[in-house]
C-alpha cells in the first residue's frame, strides 16, 4: 500500500496529498476482519443477523451477543471492534432516550441513523481521537415502516433494502441482490429468516474461519413490533435448512 | 525506538486495522501471574498464583471482593486493577442503593468494558494494563467473565489469564464439559490442576502462593468446617477467599485426588534445602549465588525487582533448580 | 431574562438524584436572580387507590378522575400504569408528578429491556421498582421538593413466585400489607378490605386467599363506598391484576348505586330551604 511510511496515514486529522484520510481507510480494515453482519428489510419487518465467531471453545454458548437493542422498536448490529460497537450502542440508546424525553415520541430509524452518523463522523475530525473501527447496521420499524441503514467508519450512512458488513460482505451482498432481484414485491420476514441464515452459512468458510454461532433478531408483527431475538425454534429450523441447502449446492458443483 | 510507526499511540490504526497499543496492553496482562476461573451450575471459583518480591515481602494479593455476589482475580498492573475494582464497587453499591438489587454480573462487566474502551479511543490516555477474571452470581445463576484492556468482556465456562496461562487453558479445554455438573470439591481440584500447569518446572502449589475464591453454597466438608463456620460470607454462599493456612485442606484434598503425598513436596524440599545450605557453608561460598529465580523474568506490574534482578545477576547454577523465593 | 433554551430549568432525571459519587457536581444551577421555589401543594389530583392480594396475584383499583381542586376536571384519566410484565403502579395525588414519574420509570425499564436482549438478565422485579420509588420519594422530600403522590406498587415476583404489594408516599414512608389503600381510602376502605381478607385468610393470613372474583367484588364494594363518601371520586374506575401470566388492566367500569335515601337530605334533591 502506497500509504505506508509516508507519514500521511498516522492521524485522522491529516489528509494525504491526493486527498485521502488513510486512518479512516485503516478503520475499515478492522471492519473487514470481523464476522459478517447482515440486515434485511422485509415487506412486514426487518431482520438483523451476525455470524458470531468464537475465538475459544470455552465461551459460554449463546452468550456474548453482538446485536444490541437501541429502543423498543430499533436494533443494531455492528461489525468490527467489539468494544467500539458497545460504545456506539450506548450512544444510540442515549440518543433514542433523549429523543423520547424531548418529543414524547419514539425516535425514527432515519433520525437515529443520522445522529449516529454525525457522532461517528466527529471521530474522523480530530487528531485526539481515532475513528470507530465498526460498520453499524441500524434496523427498525417506525411510523414510516421498516427501515434499514448502515453507518460506516467515515460517518456516511445509506438506507438499504438489504446490506452486509464485515468479512465476506461482498459475497453476502451479491446473494442479497440475487434474493431481492428475484422477488419483485420484496420478501416476508418468515422467509427472510431462512434466507439470511442461509447466506451467513454460505459466507462462513468452515475450513478457514473459526466456529461461529448465528445470532438473529427482528422487528415484526410476531415480535409485537419490538426488537427481539428470533425465537430459538425458528432459528434452529432456519439453520437446518441452511445447512441442507449448502450441501445441495455443493453436490451440484 | 518503536517497532513500527503505528504503535506509538492508541489513536492510530495500523494499515491492517489493528490497534498496536491495545495489543501491547494485552501483553501487560501476560506479565502478571496466572489466574484461573471455572464455573459449574451452582458455583463459580477463582484460583490465583501469588508472587512475592522476596523472602521479606508478603505475597501480592490477587483476589478482590467487589460485593457479596461479585469478586475478581487480577493479572497485570495492580494499580490499574485498583482503579477499576474501585469503580466496580461503586457500581455495585449504586445498584444496591437505588434498586436494592445486587448488580447483574453482565452489567458490571459492561461498565468496566465501556470504561476501558474509552481509553483506546482518545489521545493522551493508555489502555488499562490489567485483565480480570470475574465471578459472580445473580438472578441468572453463577457466571465467569473475562475483562480485557481492549474493552471487551466475554463469558466463559472456564478461563485462564496471566503468565503461562496457555498451559492451564489446554487443561481446561479438554475438561470443561464436565464442569457444568461438577460439585465444588471436584471443581476446585480441576482448578488447582490447571493452576499447577502454569507453574515453572519443579515449583509447587503451596499455602503461600495459592489462593482460591468461591461463590456459591458452602461445602464445609471441602472448604473446612472451621473456615466456613467462622466466615459469614461462606455461610451465606457469598464471595469468599481462602488462602494461607485456610487453604491447606483444599490443597491436601487435591494432592490426595492425584495420588500424591498429602503433605506435598515441601518437606522433601525443606530437607534438600537444609542439606544444600550446609554444603554451601562448608564449601565457603564457592559459587556465590546459591540459587536464582527459574530464569523467566515475570513481574507483577513494576514490582519485578526480585526475580528479574536475580536472573540478571548471574545465571543460575544448574543444580539450583528451585526458587528460594517460592517455598 | 436569559431566553436561551439551555438556560431553562430541567427536571432531574430520576437516577441522577442519588448520584452520591459526584457530590460536588450539581446537575442544575439555580437561577441567580430568583429564589428557589418548590411545589407547595398538588394541583390536579387523583383520589384514593386500593390494592389487595388474592390467590395467585394482586389487584389494584383506581377511579378515572383527576380533580382540579373540588372541580371534577378530567374524567377519563388512567391512574394505573403497567411497568414491564410483572408490575403495576397506581397513583393518587398530583397527576403531573405521576405523569413525570411514568416517563422516568418507562425509560428505566426500556433501558433494562434493551440490555436484557444482550445479556439475558431479567428486568427489574416489583421489589426493585418499589425500592427505587421509595428512594426517589425520600430523596425528593429531603430536598423539600416532594413528588406529591401516594403510590401503590403491585406485582408478581417470578423468582419467588409470590405476589407483591407496597405503599410509598411523598414523605418516603413505606409499608407493605396484604391489603392497602391511599388517601381517603386508607380510612374508609382499609377496614373493609381487611375484613374481607381476614374472613378467609384469618388474622394471621395463613388461611386461603380470596379468589380473583372475590377480590374484584371486594374492590367494587370499596369503590362504591368511596364513591358515596368521597367527594373527589367518580363512579368510573379500572382494576389492574398482576399474576404470573402478566399484567391486565381492565376497561372502565362502574358500580350500582342507590341515592334514594338522599332525597331527604338538606342540600340534595328538590328542597327549597
Amino acid at each position: 500500500m502506497s500509504s505506508i511510511g509516508t507519514g500521511y496515514d498516522l492521524s485522522v486529522s491529516t489528509y494525504s496529498p491526493d486527498g485521502r484520510l488513510f486512518q479512516v481507510e485503516y478503520a475499515n480494515k478492522a471492519v473487514e476482519a470481523a464476522g459478517v453482519a447482515i440486515g434485511l428489510k422485509c415487506t412486514d419487518g426487518v431482520i438483523l443477523a451476525t455470524e458470531r465467531l468464537l475465538h475459544s471453545k470455552l465461551l459460554v454458548k449463546g452468550a456474548n451477543r453482538r446485536i444490541q437493542s437501541v429502543d423498543d422498536h430499533i436494533g443494531m448490529a455492528t461489525a468490527g471492534l467489539l468494544a467500539d460497537g458497545k460504545h456506539l450502542g450506548s450512544r444510540a440508546r442515549e440518543e433514542a432516550g433523549s429523543f423520547r424525553e424531548n418529543y414524547n415520541d419514539p425516535i425514527t430509524v432515519q433520525i437515529l441513523a443520522d445522529r449516529l452518523s454525525g457522532y461517528t463522523q466527529a471521530y474522523t475530525c480530530y487528531g485526539s481521537v481515532r475513528p470507530f473501527g465498526i460498520s453499524t447496521l441500524v434496523a427498525g420499524v417506525d411510523k414510516t415502516g421498516p427501515r434499514l441503514f448502515c453507518i460506516e467508519p467515515s460517518g456516511v450512512h445509506y438506507g438499504y433494502r438489504a446490506t452486509a458488513a464485515g468479512k465476506g460482505k461482498a459475497l453476502a451482498k451479491t446473494e442479497l441482490e440475487k434474493l431481492l432481484g428475484a422477488r419483485e414485491g420484496g420478501i416476508g420476514v418468515k422467509e427472510g429468516v431462512d434466507e439470511v441464515a442461509r447466506i451467513i452459512h454460505l459466507v462462513h468458510d468452515d475450513n478457514k474461519d473459526k466456529d461461529f454461532e448465528l445470532e438473529m433478531t427482528w422487528v415484526c408483527e410476531a415480535s409485537g413490533w419490538k426488537h427481539a431475538a428470533v425465537p430459538q425454534e425458528l432459528l434452529v429450523e432456519a439453520e437446518r435448512k441452511a445447512r441442507a441447502a449448502l450441501e445441495e449446492g455443493m453436490e451440484e458443483d | 525506538m518503536f517497532r513500527n510507526s503505528y504503535d506509538s499511540d492508541n489513536t492510530t490504526f495500523s494499515p491492517q486495522g489493528k490497534l498496536h497499543q491495545v495489543e501491547y496492553a494485552l501483553e501487560a496482562v501476560k506479565q502478571g501471574s496466572a489466574a484461573i476461573g471455572l464455573r459449574s451450575k451452582t458455583h463459580a471459583i477463582l484460583l490465583t498464583l501469588k508472587r512475592s518480591t522476596g523472602e521479606l515481602a508478603t505475597y501480592q494479593k490477587k483476589l478482590i471482593r467487589i460485593d457479596d455476589h461479585v469478586g475478581i482475580a487480577i493479572a497485570g498492573l495492580t494499580s490499574d486493577a485498583r482503579v477499576l475494582s474501585n469503580f466496580m464497587r461503586q457500581q455495585a453499591m449504586s445498584s444496591r442503593m437505588l434498586y436494592g438489587r445486587p448488580i447483574p454480573v453482565a452489567r458490571i462487566m459492561q461498565g468496566i468494558a465501556d470504561k476501558a474502551q474509552n481509553n483506546t479511543q482518545q489521545y493522551g490516555r493508555r489502555p488499562y494494563g490489567v485483565g480480570f477474571l470475574v465471578i459472580g452470581e445473580d438472578e441468572t445463576g453463577p457466571h465467569l467473565f473475562e475483562f480485557s484492556p481492549s474493552g471487551t468482556s466475554f463469558e466463559y465456562y472456564a478461563h485462564s489469564i496471566g503468565a503461562r496461562s496457555q498451559s492451564a487453558k489446554t487443561y481446561l479445554e479438554t475438561n470443561f464439559e464436565s464442569f457444568e455438573d461438577a460439585d465444588l470439591p471436584t471443581l476446585i481440584n480441576h482448578g488447582l490442576t490447571a493452576l499447577h500447569d502454569t507453574l515453572q518446572q519443579d515449583k509447587h502449589l503451596s499455602n503461600l502462593n495459592t489462593s482460591i475464591a468461591i461463590i456459591g453454597p458452602p461445602a464445609p466438608a471441602a472448604e473446612g468446617e472451621d473456615n466456613v463456620s467462622s466466615s459469614g460470607a461462606a455461610k451465606r454462599g457469598s464471595f469468599r477467599t481462602w488462602e494461607n493456612a485456610e487453604i491447606e485442606g483444599l490443597l491436601r484434598a487435591w494432592r490426595r485426588s492425584r495420588g500424591e503425598p498429602e503433605e506435598g513436596p515441601q518437606e522433601a524440599e525443606e530437607a534438600e534445602r537444609l542439606k544444600r545450605d550446609q554444603e554451601t557453608h562448608a564449601g565457603a561460598g564457592g559459587v556465590g549465588v546459591p540459587a536464582a529465580a527459574g530464569g523467566e523474568a515475570e513481574g507483577e506490574g513494576a514490582a519485578s525487582g526480585a526475580s528479574a534482578g536475580a536472573a540478571g545477576g548471574a545465571p543460575a547454577p544448574a543444580a539450583g533448580s528451585e526458587d528460594v523465593n517460592m517455598e | 431574562m436569559n431566553h436561551h433554551p439551555g438556560a431553562w430549568g430541567q427536571p432531574l432525571p430520576a437516577h441522577a438524584q442519588f448520584d452520591m459519587f459526584n457530590p460536588g457536581q450539581s446537575y442544575r444551577q439555580a437561577p441567580k436572580a430568583a429564589p428557589i421555589t418548590h411545589t407547595q401543594q398538588p394541583l390536579v389530583t387523583g383520589t384514593s387507590v386500593l390494592g389487595i392480594k388474592y390467590e395467585g396475584g394482586v389487584m389494584l383499583a383506581a377511579d378515572n378522575l383527576a380533580s382540579y381542586g373540588s372541580l371534577a376536571r378530567f374524567r377519563d384519566i388512567q391512574r394505573l400504569h403497567p411497568l414491564g410484565k410483572q408490575t403495576v403502579i397506581a397513583a393518587s395525588g398530583d397527576m403531573s408528578d405521576f405523569q413525570w414519574l411514568k416517563k422516568e420509570l418507562d425509560s428505566i425499564l426500556r433501558e433494562e429491556n434493551g440490555l436484557s436482549l444482550t445479556d439475558s438478565h431479567p428486568s427489574l422485579s416489583p421489589q426493585h421498582i418499589y425500592d427505587f420509588l421509595a428512594n426517589l420519594f425520600y430523596a425528593r422530600r429531603s430536598k423539600m421538593n416532594p413528588l406529591w403522590n401516594a403510590m401503590l406498587v403491585g406485582g408478581w415476583d417470578n423468582k419467588k413466585n409470590e405476589s407483591f404489594l407496597g405503599f410509598v408516599d411523598l414523605l418516603g414512608t413505606t409499608y407493605s400489607a396484604p391489603t392497602l389503600a391511599t388517601g381517603y381510602g386508607a380510612h374508609i376502605a382499609t377496614p373493609l378490605l381487611r375484613e374481607a381478607y381476614e374472613d378467609k385468610a384469618g388474622i394471621d393470613g395463613k388461611g386461603p386467599l380470596l379468589t380473583a372474583e372475590e377480590a374484584e367484588k371486594v374492590l367494587a364494594d370499596c369503590m362504591k363506598v368511596l364513591f358515596y363518601r368521597d367527594a373527589r371520586s367518580i363512579n368510573k374506575y379500572q382494576t389492574a391484576t398482576v399474576t404470573s401470566e402478566g399484567v391486565k388492566i381492565s376497561d372502565s367500569k362502574s358500580v350500582e348505586t342507590e341515592w334514594g335515601f338522599a332525597e331527604s337530605l338538606r342540600g340534595y334533591g328538590a328542597q327549597n330551604q
